[in-house]
């Protein structure tokens, strides 16, 4: 596999962000005020500070690393564990907003605790009582105990289903 | 502020405060003894459930994290060699020998007392000079103000590890999220692309759960991080050290104190690089430098004592002038903006109360941990067998819990996945978050300052050099980025010559 050189990878899609902020920056409607920048300048800025370094990185930071070589960030398992954990995650934000937040980290915390133990040996029963307990301590801690609202799950309304 | 604290200690001392201080301050201890985890991660998950306390109960909580945290990162080193957060690098040195060499107990008592001593006289020394930084602080205007945020962040940069361009870039990407919502001065939205949830701007509970929380433990398990070596439990009984210890190494710990407290004092450098000068200054004052990574007890005492002073010395300008000293104290500044306070010179004189209670949770905290910590020292060993599967389980739960509470929104728990993923990012391409973090924080400061300077000064841009502190801290900042890359430069030079 062709090992790419992540300075100037880092350099390509900084030099991307700074075009867009630069041309959302143009799309600001700017009220007329005397003697001060207004608010256009600091995205202005922004955008230029984001291009300027990007580029000086890739002058200086990116022969550099060619040069030397870089430890690869992940190996392939490396890289199938952090796309594994992040769907799983995204997962878990669906089902939180259909679900609720009850039931999602109840599911949440046994599935990620699953997957986080790699190939240890847990207590499967431990391992759900665990994620029974912190999802109903962190809902009803936080609904009832602070007042704060958590989602109740979109499906729930909908049906007209009222969850505790 | 000095006169306000009977009644600070009145208000600790009620018995919700001072119990969530001492369960807050073990947690923090617990996390900041368990490597890759810190207080500042615990003080992340922790600020939602604040938002429905009240100031006192949340900053008895914070701050008592923070403490504990900084404070526990010396046991991993000590045990195992590894440090439990950039605070401790220094003390795996000797920490980790002393352990090998049958002294475990002495090197973690050793670590305790001098983790205590670093925060009480920090406090102390804060306390007393707090109010007066603040005084000179207000007679400054927009232009200081503005110089002086620009100067935290280049100088976070220029200490950040790596490449000086990398961290500009991670700043600059700061500033342009802090962009994001209605302008402070007029404010004209931008960058909302019609999403009502971004009117507001980013939420900074948000930012820190991805780009923090999320990146943390996402790229520790994809890394494999979760193993932790076998801790040599011999010798971990009896207190193993003597009066004599402490009044033989009294001279590392005054130096080693003074040295804390002023990095910690400059914005940006945190406990993680005064460990490492502190045991630099201990080596080469004593008249023994080769028995240094052998053991040796200055090495110990050198880099906790460090460390810990500068949790009170980057108090001081986060209680006076409104600047964050390290990363953690960013987090303490969004608690504070989160609960409608104004960081910066008027807080002791608006809040004095609450600023003296802050400084008195420090100082009971450090109390409370290092009784703790005597008593349970024998036990430390099993922290560091604590299940990574369920914490970070936990953590990942608990972090979208709270984007979701900060804003009661659905959008903030998928912004936090879409921040994950800039902060792995970063991480993938060796960009530091710290600058991004603290650019984003001050980023609408920065901005309200230069358009009220511009306006004060009817336009005229010149006033930012025209006056004298502001040209001071403008210089810092330009010499805090150039600084590093021209020292580099001579040293190569240097080495070419000598080649």
């Amino acid at each position: 596999m062709k090992k790419f050189n992540r300075t100037y990878v880092m350099g390509i899609v900084c030099l991307l962000l700074a075009a867009f902020v630069f041309f959302e920056t143009g799309n600001i409607t700017e009220r007329l005020v005397s003697n001060e920048p207004g608010p256009k300048f600091f995205p202005y800025i922004s955008a230029a500070g984001i291009a300027l370094f990007a580029i000086l990185s890739m002058i200086f930071d990116g022969p550099k690393e060619s040069k030397e070589g870089s430890k690869p960030y992940l190996d392939k398992a490396g890289w199938i564990r952090m796309a594994v954990i992040l769907v799983e995650t995204l997962v878990f934000c669906i089902i939180m907003d259909f679900f609720g937040f009850w039931i999602a980290s109840i599911l949440g915390t046994f599935v990620f605790t699953w997957t986080l133990k790699g190939k240890k040996k847990i207590n499967v029963i431990f391992a759900v009582v665990f994620s029974v307990v912190l999802g109903t301590v962190c809902y009803f801690g936080f609904t009832r105990g602070f007042h704060i609202p958590l989602p109740s799950g979109s499906v729930w309304d909908l049906l007209g289903i009222n969850m505790p | 502020m000095i006169a306000a604290i009977p009644e600070a200690l009145l208000i600790l001392l009620q018995p919700m405060n001072f119990l969530m201080m001492l369960v807050c301050g073990v947690v923090g201890c617990i996390l900041g003894a368990i490597p890759g985890l810190s207080g500042g991660l615990g003080i992340t998950l922790i600020l939602p459930m604040t938002f429905a306390l009240n100031t006192e109960l949340s900053f008895s909580m914070l701050v008592a994290m923070y403490v504990g945290g900084v404070s526990g990162s010396f046991i991993a080193a000590v045990l195992i060699g590894i440090p439990g957060s950039a605070a401790s690098i220094g003390t795996c040195y000797d920490g980790y020998p002393m352990t090998k060499n049958g002294q475990a107990a002495k090197a973690l008592s050793i670590g305790i007392m001098g983790s205590f001593i670093g925060n009480i006289v920090s406090c102390v020394i804060a306390i007393l000079c707090s109010g007066a930084i603040a005084d000179v602080a207000l007679m400054l205007g927009p232009w200081e103000y503005f110089a002086l945020c620009l100067m935290a962040i280049t100088m976070v940069v220029g200490l950040s590890n790596g490449s000086v361009f990398k961290g500009l870039l991670s700043a600059f990407i700061g500033l342009f999220l802090s962009c994001v919502g209605g302008d402070m001065v007029t404010n004209q939205l931008r960058f909302t692309f019609g999403n009502t949830n971004l009117y507001g701007g980013i939420n900074v509970v948000v930012l820190l759960m991805g780009i923090f929380a999320l990146q943390q433990v996402a790229t520790a398990y994809a890394k494999g991080q979760q193993e932790m070596p076998p801790v040599d439990t011999k010798s971990l009984s009896g207190f193993g050290l003597t009066l004599r210890d402490f009044t033989d190494n009294i001279k590392v710990i005054v130096v080693s104190l003074v040295i804390g407290l002023f990095i910690g004092f400059l914005p940006g450098m945190g406990s993680g690089i005064s460990n490492l000068i502190a045991y630099g200054q201990a080596k080469r004052m004593d008249k023994h430098p080769e028995k240094f990574g052998t053991g040796y007890d200055p090495g110990i005492w050198a880099t906790e004592v460090s460390n810990n002073a500068g949790v009170g010395g980057a108090m001081i300008p986060m209680i006076s002038l409104g600047i964050p000293g390290d990363a953690t104290t960013v987090l303490l500044l969004s608690a504070m903006t989160i609960k409608g306070l104004q960081p910066g010179p008027m807080f002791i004189q608006t809040n004095p109360s609450l600023a003296a209670l802050i400084y008195m949770i420090m100082i009971v905290s450090s109390i409370a941990i290092v009784v703790i910590e005597l008593l349970t020292k024998r036990w430390f060993p099993y922290l560091l067998k604590a299940p990574y599967h369920y914490l970070f389980s936990a953590i990942l739960v608990i972090c979208f819990m709270g984007a979701f509470s900060s804003t009661t929104s659905m959008f903030s728990v998928y912004l936090v996945l879409g921040l994950g993923l800039l902060g792995i990012l970063m991480d993938v391409f060796g960009m530091p978050s710290t600058p991004l973090m603290l650019a984003f924080i001050l980023g609408s400061k920065i901005e309200s300052y230069f358009r009220m300077g511009c306006s004060y000064a009817r336009g005229d841009l010149t006033s930012f050099i025209t006056r004298p502190i502001s040209l001071i801290f403008i210089l810092i900042a330009i010499y805090s980025v150039v600084g590093p890359i021209i020292q580099k430069q001579l040293k190569k030079r240097k080495a070419a010559k000598v080649a």
